[in-house]
């Protein structure tokens, strides 16, 4: 019965040439993890858990005429108690064969991966380097141009994409609020036979809403005002950039990708992130290895400001300045080695050891051993 | 014992010698004059095209995944395995950018399809192609 549906269906699509269907399609991401004894990682700790880095959702699209489509995915994290949201919503107009708009709540691409982030089934780690992949902010509220084209072997698609940004997050421990008003990023990507390069910059008006920072950020603003202003992220611009190289030659490959963010006048650090990853394909076999590295150690800034100040103030102002910035700074490096297995064509099974180094503070050091489910129908 | 020995050894050699002579190849409608090459239908079949050379519509016609011809077109014309087709195609929808072929069972259906539709384009094993059908030579 179901395949008599399944092809009458085909007949349908096939014969109007008009696909008028909804579609339906979800996926998978069960994953679980165990750190060494006493440490945490990632939001696991030495007992097995599956809701860090778990979901589970579903995308219905349909056309709603030949030239536009509708697209909604509705996801359960475990992270937040497998609470279902819509993540994304949005309408997308084919303008013309390689033009395409969309417009609604989607994905931001900041990343080489931004796209897929969600769907394990699409790479071969278990999950996306953290040390690049964990911004408080992916999707964005907004309208993205797709343009895509090719001559001969070369292939582009450029990406334009505008809108704001609302998002929680957490910040040393504290939950903490972000807002990004005039959001633009612009992405061009290149695939040329068997290398694939890509390149991001974009731009933001930030402000970080910390209720942690308040009592030190209201201490500081009571010696100098112009101070707290330069160190709150208050509709402050912000940049971020990155670029992306791969290789793959299908019975290998390797691929880097290197990012950077930095809002100049607050308290925010430069930061800098990159990874380095290399598989190896054989049948269902997939043996990797990435080496992931995360920089927000540049140095406290504005300290020199502080000179300028009468000496009784120095002290006070050096602990405010300093210790405002201190919560977000970190410095750290990654290595994990892991095999994926294709059970089947929409199942893929994982596993992979991380040992995460902190560079700051050695007693950070952990091991955390995953495996994960990743389904997609 | 040696009888067995040879009666495997035949086996292989079937087995090997049915492999070559399965072929897969590319098929459309009769009444379809387009210039198609391996690279169009790799485009095509990977969602990058929609149109053949000549503007009209192009649907491709795929088979399921635990078919072997469809095992064979995806290593000798698209270049990779089934499962990092699907991993591909996993990107494209779920990214709102693409929706993968649609998916029949055996050469039959696809040449059902493709004998009453000019705009399919879909393979099947050479030992299947009737009449009702074009194939397409690559290169």
């Amino acid at each position: 019965m179901k395949k008599i549906i399944a092809m009458s269906a085909v007949a349908l699509a096939v014969s109007s040439g008009v696909q008028a269907d909804v579609r339906i399609n979800g996926f998978a991401n069960l994953v679980g993890g165990i750190t060494s004894s006493d440490d945490s990682l990632y939001g696991y700790d030495d007992n097995v858990s599956f809701s860090p880095e778990s979901l589970f959702a579903i995308q219905v699209s349909g056309d709603i005429n030949e030239r536009m489509t509708a697209t909604g995915q509705l996801v359960a994290r475990g992270e937040d108690d497998y609470d279902v949201a819509f993540e994304w919503a949005y309408l997308t107009f084919q303008a013309t064969d390689d033009t395409s708009i969309s417009a609604g709540r989607l994905r931001m691409p900041l990343f080489r991966y931004s796209a897929s982030l969600d769907v394990g089934y699409s790479y071969h780690w278990v999950v996306a380097p953290q040390s690049v992949y964990n911004v408080p902010f992916n999707n964005i509220d907004g309208v993205r141009v797709d343009f895509n084209g090719y001559s001969d072997d070369l292939e582009y698609t450029f990406q334009l994409t505008g809108g704001k940004v609302e998002n929680d997050f957490t910040l040393a421990g504290q939950s903490a609020r972000l807002q990004i008003n005039n959001v633009i990023v612009g992405t061009a990507e290149f695939t040329y036979l068997n290398w694939k390069f890509r390149g991001v910059a974009a731009r933001g008006d930030v402000t970080f809403d910390i209720p942690a920072l308040e009592p030190a950020f209201a201490q500081l603003g009571q010696i100098d005002s112009g101070l707290q202003s330069l160190l709150e992220a208050n509709d402050d611009s912000g940049l971020f950039y990155g670029a992306s190289i791969e290789y793959d030659a299908f019975d290998w490959f390797v691929a880097a990708e290197f990012t950077g963010a930095e809002i100049e006048d607050s308290f925010y650090p430069d930061e800098t992130n990159f990874y380095v990853t290399a598989g190896l394909r054989s049948g269902k076999w997939t043996p990797f290895i990435t080496y992931e590295k995360s920089d927000l150690n540049d140095g406290p800034k504005f300290v020199d400001r502080i000179a300028g100040f009468p000496a009784p103030l120095q002290v006070p102002l050096t602990q405010l300045v300093i210790g405002i910035q201190q919560p977000a700074i970190s410095e750290n490096d990654t290595t994990s080695v892991g095999v994926r297995y294709d059970y089947d064509t929409n199942v893929a099974l994982k596993v992979d050891v991380s040992k995460y180094s902190d560079d700051l503070d050695e007693s950070q050091d952990a091991t955390l051993v995953r495996f994960a489910v990743n389904y997609v129908f | 014992m040696k009888v067995l020995h040879f009666i495997a050894k035949g086996a292989v050699l079937l087995i090997l010698s049915w492999q070559a002579i399965a072929e897969t190849v590319v098929i459309v409608h009769p009444s379809n004059s387009a210039q198609i090459d391996a690279k169009q239908v790799q485009r095509i079949f990977l969602g990058k095209e929609k149109k053949f050379s000549d503007g009209a519509e192009s649907i491709p016609v795929n088979q399921i995944a635990d078919s072997s011809v469809r095992s064979d077109f995806d290593t000798t014309v698209l270049g990779r395995s089934s499962s990092q087709v699907s991993a591909y195609w996993s990107k494209l929808v779920f990214t709102g950018k693409g929706v993968p072929p649609k998916e029949v069972t055996n050469d039959a259906e696809v040449l059902a399809l493709v004998a009453k539709n000019p705009s399919a384009i879909g393979y099947v094993d050479a030992a299947s192609v009737d009449s009702s059908v074009k194939v397409v030579p690559l290169d």
